[in-house]
């Protein structure tokens, strides 16, 4: 479809004394290679180059430092490492490579020279040569390069000149231009929009998305309400909202007013013993409550249990959004150090420097507030309601905190991207003015994600064998967030994101009912380019990265719970259903209370509020409620659990996992806000023996091992023992056929490309071979694959790039059938 | 401990179902933990009890039906499984137990010339605690005359925790109240008793005491070799009888010259070789401070003897001394008549001082981290509670110092002389940790426990003094936690390496427990000689005769052999932790979910059962096609190979 994919452009060689400028400059419509190996994207210019450097890496990369030429563009500072692979050129671009920086992620250059530093700006002058150029990135990594001797001074000094004045402090232009530079270029342009989108996760976009998340949990008495379709009755809540059945949408239409912004309860989740989540913003006061309006507003409110209702008041235990940008700048300033004013907090202040910037105690509180809201929802036939002033911050963190507590499917990948798209993105959670990519909105700026992301974290790292994601894809994640490109992080709500496509001339065209793609359209403002989701991780990061966001082996099941003193090991058996209709409780500081200005139209000013409500003797269910949220304490020890129940086999998947929270299990997310960290790297050795991870290496020795097993087993067409792997073979099969097939995005990294180039003659001389020699025995079924061999290389159809995660099963922890992995470092297990 | 005897671990087959996730890395050990403290060793002892000690497993996990029932059955006893040549030597009922986590409860104790044990059978399932006597450092009478006639005992231990009970007043004035019995096992020495590992009479497969030969160890290294000697010159511990009757010394230094050496160091520790660069020949040799003294003496024999050492290692011209102290210390004991090496004196020498505080200090910082972690954790200023402590600050100056020296040994190719002012504490902190980080072998089970043999017991580290083995003065300013805090610094590389150790964190945490209990013989006595005069390695069983019996108990699944490569921790304190394994295992409410251990099990058995499935399939396949010319790329079978991706 495109003709870049084959005029490779070709970059004439350089001779030294061309004055340096026009190294690479990409033909419009062209791919382009630089001669030392980058892959530009489409129009992406070279600006300067620098050879001879080395890059110092992590302890996640092996530590130590790699060689290779370092590169600037309009877009990125790049780094090709010597030896690696030549690129496909026909496979999709990447925006980053493995060690490349976006500018736009910068947030600092400082150099080191002999005996000194300097914080580089655009204006500064050098006067003398860098042996060091360190980047500090806003997504607090920290990239170093070093120049050899053997690099051209001239070269160092130009490239430091480069970054400084390409790079800019973000403000609304400069986020623009570099958005125009990643992205802007026809071929991007279009390419984009013939992405297909990721049809494995809920992008709750349309009703029809809502309704089957209300199927997924078995929640039955809600329907999805297109009554803000055009954003009339709430700006910032999404166009399908999940109200109860019962509420017809006239009646639905009076009750917005009563909440702050327009956010009326609205249904979240349903936990499988039958309880509602719900959020809603505060209640506005100063309104005169008619008597049908109430009636309206409890039937939302109770949503489909009309008896009892707990209002979680977010605002009080949870800090403020202002507090927690307080302690991630802190947080920020202490893990990142500063060579350029060399203030670093001494090692031995850092525990109580950590502690003061009380980053880890809001991780706690959101914590703590979600497992009493876990434990809540475990008692079943009830509804929670989160409230927050105006539910946008830390009702989405709660919320979705809950979720990760009690639904395995949102501690897999797919389910976490639905549940961040859907208590977030869509929820209207104000990314663009937290996140404050222009800098020009301090007041608002608020990391409140980060904050969230911190906790999931957590959760991992307490619970590493219950999730399926990694904290690799935390990471990407937690990266991506600063880079200013993506549409679900680049406005506050979806009406904004709406209207800006509109505005680029752009409409919803539904194809098989999920592409709301971008139709190229050459006469659409070329300044305001189409902009991806976040979710279209093969945009950013090569194969071999994206197969370490989900682990390879399936979770374990739950075991019986270890008594600990932390656990409420025992809901209730008594029904809290028996109370009288109509009771509502407030959770505050972890008890539960009937305030009479709970719910403003009971408090008695309007009036009108009478009938039976008016005598619930409320108090009466709070001990039940309280035992809810009660941890076992060690003293008594539960007797349900023994004689009742004590489940043999699989327990209950839905067992909230609460964490620990005591000081000593709040951990730091090291591998996050220490990985730049230059003490770090201080003693920095090439021989490691920690990297990767060991679970992790050996988790994807597993899968690598699955791998050979599935293409052995192929080849000699036998039956593998019954693995795991085995329903899902086929599946394997057929998304190895789309990789070798029509994959137009081999990894172009170092391995794993070897591998593309290297495998395919063996694989199809195997098949025949296989083939050849037990005709019988080769299975009908699997007939994508045996012509595998031939159609090597034929298909290279953009928008045919389908090669999003193949997940059978969204459901629960569908085990990891797209990793393949960089075929390890041999070329041995290819054949 | 605080158990609640639950213990779904019964049967043999759950127990080695279950097993994993105790003995886990890291966190899921503090369950572990406990384990190892009181239900284990017997488990060591007697084939047949293995299921019963099994039972004590910590675990509160809930159980199943059937296992309750047998817990049930089983624990009617009230009195604990004996060891051999264990006696009872008086029961009490109605004693009550505080425990700061779940409250009075009211058992029976039964004193062994052992351990203590408790019993409380009000609960379901029974609530145990079993606490080798070793670990009491303290019985204090607390409150005689309270208002019910109550009297009331403190036991304050060892290993981080106290016990509080109560009984009622004795009627009969004359009879003892159970606990003055107690103390009487509590501190055998201070009674003339002997300590019970005298006593214990179990029978392991294994000689433990053979684990080390010092002559075997130096032949590993490739002593003797052309600069180095191996002497018997302190055969009769005459030369100093705080070191082994072995020693490696520079081959052109006589043994009379030696003797002269001796003089000036102090107690005539002698710098002696302890490790030998396979290739640069760069040594570490350890010593104690010379006996400088205010007016500066010198010894020309001590000089030649430095520069014998350098001359050893053709590779460098320079020789660095690590001096443990700060250099003010150092400095102070110049009055004593020790002091430091000056470099006027010793040509091509280089002094650095390491920083590294005495035992008074250590000893205060792990009392104050007992305050911040015992019972109760201050949740909003734990961080600054545990920096105020300064432990994870003197974790860091050891692991920084012998950083340093296993860094100038590899990277520098220098020789090393280590000394502090005896030369049994930070020295052996030091040498053996460099060691460590050095030697590959020394990270495997086996290496480990002649590493400790070697550096700490051959070489005369106090145990007996600083640990006070069955001695009641309780306040004796020798006593200091030196071997905790190597144990502790021996955690931390295996955090930042978890795959580097063929050890897990269970290993060491039984290393420390017994270090306490007084079951094994291998950490009494203060030196090689007194072992011997005291007949210890007759007399009674080694550690690791234990541990040996039971390798896959202590065995870290993840572990890699590489033993060619150095370990460079990171020792800023941003990459340190506490190690709450140990030191807030006690804690219920620490422990977590999640038994990471068994998961790692898991993936190898996945990743074998895998491995084994692919190299016959392909095998079949190259025999299939073996007659067709297209040769396939057999791969070798990998065991994990340290794979350098750059990523």
């Amino acid at each position: 479809m495109l003709t870049g994919s084959k005029t490779t452009f070709k970059v004439r060689q350089m001779l030294p004394d061309i004055k340096e400028r026009m190294l690479s400059q990409s033909g419009v419509n062209a791919r382009s290679r630089d001669v030392f190996g980058l892959r530009c994207l489409p129009g992406e210019c070279v600006l300067q180059r620098a050879v001879m450097v080395r890059k110092k890496l992590t302890a996640r990369e092996g530590r130590g430092w790699v060689s290779g030429t370092l590169f600037c563009t309009h877009f990125r500072v790049a780094f090709v490492p010597q030896d690696s692979p030549k690129a496909d050129d026909n496979a999709d671009p990447v925006l980053l490579g493995d060690h490349d920086v976006a500018l736009a992620s910068i947030e600092k250059v400082v150099v080191v020279g002999p005996n000194r530093t300097k914080l580089v700006t655009p204006n500064s002058s050098l006067k003398f040569t860098p042996e060091e150029l360190v980047l500090y990135c806003r997504d607090l990594r920290v990239v170093c390069f070093l120049f050899d001797r053997l690099t051209p001074d001239a070269q160092v000094i130009e490239i430091t000149y480069t970054i400084a004045k390409t790079y800019q402090p973000p403000k609304p232009g400069s986020v623009l231009s570099f958005q125009n530079a990643a992205l802007g270029s026809v071929e991007m342009k279009q390419f984009l929009s013939n992405r297909h989108r990721n049809t494995h996760m809920n992008w709750y976009e349309s009703a029809s998305d809502w309704e089957q998340e209300l199927e997924r949990c078995g929640a039955t008495g809600w329907r999805v309400s297109s009554v803000n379709d055009r954003f009339e009755m709430s700006t910032s809540l999404p166009r399908s909202i999940v109200v109860p059945q019962k509420v017809l949408d006239t009646e639905l239409k009076k009750s917005f007013a009563h909440f702050n912004e327009g956010r009326i309860p609205r249904w979240c989740w349903r936990h499988p013993r039958g309880s509602d989540l719900m959020r809603m913003s505060s209640f506005q006061n100063n309104i005169y409550h008619e008597k049908d309006d109430i009636r309206n507003l409890e039937m939302i409110l109770f949503g489909c249990h009309s008896s009892l209702c707990v209002v979680v008041e977010l605002g009080e235990e949870l800090p403020s959004p202002a507090d927690i940008q307080l302690a991630h700048s802190r947080l920020r300033a202490l893990c990142l150090g500063d060579i350029s004013t060399s203030m670093s907090v001494p090692d031995d202040k850092w525990l109580s420097t950590l502690e003061s910037t009380h980053w880890l105690d809001y991780t706690r509180s959101c914590l703590r507030k979600a497992s009493e809201v876990a434990c809540l929802l475990r008692g079943g036939h009830l509804t929670v309601a989160l409230q927050e002033a105006d539910d946008r911050d830390m009702a989405c963190v709660v919320s979705s905190l809950v979720q990760v507590m009690c639904d395995p499917h949102c501690r897999t990948q797919q389910g976490f991207q639905s549940l961040v798209q859907k208590e977030w993105v869509m929820a209207g959670h104000r990314f663009y003015s937290r996140i404050n990519y222009h800098r020009d909105n301090d007041k608002e700026e608020a990391p409140v994600f980060l904050l969230f992301l911190d906790c999931v974290w957590q959760l991992l790292s307490q619970y590493p064998s219950r999730f399926q994601l990694t904290d690799d894809f935390l990471l990407a994640l937690h990266d991506s967030i600063h880079l200013p490109l993506f549409s679900s992080f680049l406005a506050n709500c979806q009406r904004e994101r709406c209207k800006r496509s509109q505005n680029i001339g752009q409409s919803y065209t539904p194809v098989n009912g999920w592409r709301d793609v971008l139709h190229p359209d050459s006469s659409s403002d070329p300044s305001d380019p189409p902009l991806p989701s976040v979710w279209d991780w093969s945009l950013q990061y090569s194969k071999h990265r994206r197969d370490r966001f989900t682990q390879p082996v399936p979770p374990i099941p739950p075991l019986q719970p270890l008594l600990n003193g932390n656990l409420n090991t025992n809901p209730d058996a008594h029904r809290l259903t028996d109370t009288i209709p109509g009771s509502v409780f407030l959770l505050s500081r972890g008890t539960f209370s009937c305030p009479a200005n709970l719910l403003p139209w009971r408090s008695g000013t309007s009036g009108v509020y009478k009938k039976s409500h008016r005598r619930a003797p409320s108090s009466e269910n709070v001990p039940g409620l309280e035992r809810l949220l009660k941890a076992w304490a060690l003293a008594e020890f539960p007797q349900g659990l023994t004689s009742t129940s004590a489940p043999q086999g699989p327990l209950d998947p839905f067992e909230p996992l609460l964490p620990l929270l005591m000081g000593p299990c709040m951990g730091l997310w090291r591998e996050c806000y220490l990985r730049g960290a230059l003490h770090a790297q201080a003693f920095s050795h090439p021989i490691s023996a920690n990297h990767p991870h060991p679970v992790e290496r050996l988790a994807r020795e597993v899968q690598q091992l699955k791998d050979k097993l599935a293409q052995v087993s192929t080849s000699t067409a036998i039956k593998p023992a019954s693995m795991m792997a085995e329903p899902r073979r086929t599946d394997t099969n057929l998304n190895q056929n789309t990789n070798n097939g029509t994959f137009l995005f081999p990894a172009s990294r170092p391995q794993s490309a070897t591998i593309a180039t290297a495998a395919p003659p063996p694989t199809s001389t195997n098949h025949q071979t296989s083939k050849g020699a037990p005709p019988a025995s080769a299975p009908p079924s699997r007939p994508g694959h045996k012509d595998n061999g031939g159609s090597n290389k034929h298909t290279f159809l953009f928008g045919h790039s389908s090669v999003a995660e193949a997940r059978p099963d969204q459901r629960y922890y569908p085990a990891p059938n797209n990793a393949k992995l960089p075929k390890s470092n041999g070329s041995s297990i290819s054949s | 401990m605080e158990k609640s005897g639950s213990i779904d671990s019964l049967g043999s087959k759950r127990s080695s179902s279950r097993h994993p996730s105790v003995d886990s890395l890291s966190s899921s050990s503090t369950s572990r933990s406990d384990r190892s403290a009181q239900a284990k060793p017997p488990s060591g002892m007697s084939s047949d009890s293995v299921a019963t000690s099994a039972e004590l497993s910590p675990e509160l996990r809930v159980k199943s039906k059937t296992a309750a029932k047998q817990v049930l059955r089983d624990s009617d006893k009230e009195e604990p499984q004996l060891l051999p040549n264990e006696t009872v030597q008086d029961m009490a009922q109605d004693v009550t137990y505080f425990c700061p986590f779940i409250g009075a409860l009211r058992g029976t104790v039964t004193v062994t010339n052992y351990r203590l044990f408790f019993k409380c059978m009000d609960r379901e399932p029974a609530f145990v605690l079993d606490l080798p006597l070793g670990v009491v450092s303290r019985v204090e009478k607390i409150g005689s005359a309270s208002s019910r006639g109550d009297v009331s005992y403190g036991l304050v231990c060892k290993d981080i925790r106290n016990l509080r009970f109560a009984h009622k007043q004795m009627e009969d004035t004359l009879r003892k109240s159970i606990f003055e019995v107690l103390v009487k096992f509590a501190f055998p020495v201070s009674n003339g008793l002997p300590i019970f590992a005298f006593e214990y009479g179990q029978v392991f497969p294994e000689n433990g005491w053979k684990v080390y030969d010092a002559v075997s160890e130096y032949k590993r290294q490739g002593i003797p070799n052309e600069s180095w000697r191996i002497t018997k010159v302190n055969d009769h511990y005459e030369v100093c009888d705080t070191y082994p009757s072995t020693l490696a010394v520079p081959v052109n230094i006589p043994d009379e010259e030696l003797k002269r050496v001796a003089a000036f160091r102090a107690k005539g520790r002698v710098p002696v070789l302890s490790w030998i660069h396979p290739e640069s020949q760069a040594t570490v040799t350890r010593c104690s401070q010379p006996m400088v003294g205010v007016n500066g003496k010198r010894s020309k024999e001590d000089e030649k003897y430095l520069q014998a050492i350098m001359d050893a290692n053709a590779q460098s011209h320079k020789l660095f001394i690590f001096d443990a102290r700060p250099s003010v210390n150092a400095a102070a004991n110049k009055m004593k008549g020790g002091g430091f090496e000056s470099e006027d004196a010793y040509q091509n020498a280089e002094l650095v001082f390491l920083d590294i505080h005495n035992i008074h200090v250590m000893r205060e910082s792990l009392r104050k981290l007992k305050d911040v972690v015992y019972p109760n954790i201050e949740d909003s200023h734990w961080l600054s509670n545990l920096e105020s402590t300064h432990w994870l600050e003197h974790i860091k100056l050891i692991m920084a110092g012998a950083l340093r020296i296993a860094d100038k040994v590899e990277s520098g190719k220098t020789s090393v002389v280590v000394h502090c002012s005896d030369g049994w504490d930070r020295t052996a902190q030091l040498t053996s940790l460099a060691m460590l980080m050095l030697d590959g072998y020394y990270r495997t089970i086996r290496g480990f426990e002649v590493l400790l043999e070697k550096e700490w017991l051959s070489f005369g580290h106090r145990f007996q003094l600083r640990v006070g083995h069955g001695d009641k003065n309780h306040t004796d300013a020798d006593r200091s936690p030196v071997f905790i805090q190597f144990i502790d610094c021996v955690w931390q590389l295996t955090r930042q390496f978890p795959a580097a150790f063929e050890f897990n964190e269970y290993f060491l945490v039984t290393i420390l427990d017994h270090l306490y209990s007084c079951l094994f013989g291998t950490f009494l006595c203060n030196s090689e000689q007194q072992r011997l005069k005291e007949e210890v390695p007759k007399r009674t069983v080694s550690l690791w005769a234990y541990v040996n019996s039971q390798l896959e108990e202590f065995t870290n699944p993840l572990y890699v052999n590489y033993s060619n490569h150095v370990l460079f921790p990171v020792v800023s304190l941003r990459h340190l932790e506490l190690w709450v394994g140990y030191y807030i295992r006690w804690n219920p409410r620490m422990r977590p979910q999640e038994p990471v251990h068994q998961r790692y099990k898991e993936l190898l058995a996945k990743r074998a059962e895998l491995q084994k499935r692919v190299d016959e399939l392909q095998r079949e396949v190259t025999n299939r096609s073996a007659s067709s010319s297209s040769e396939r790329a057999g791969s070798p079978t990998r065991s994990i190979t340290p794979v350098q991706t750059f990523v």
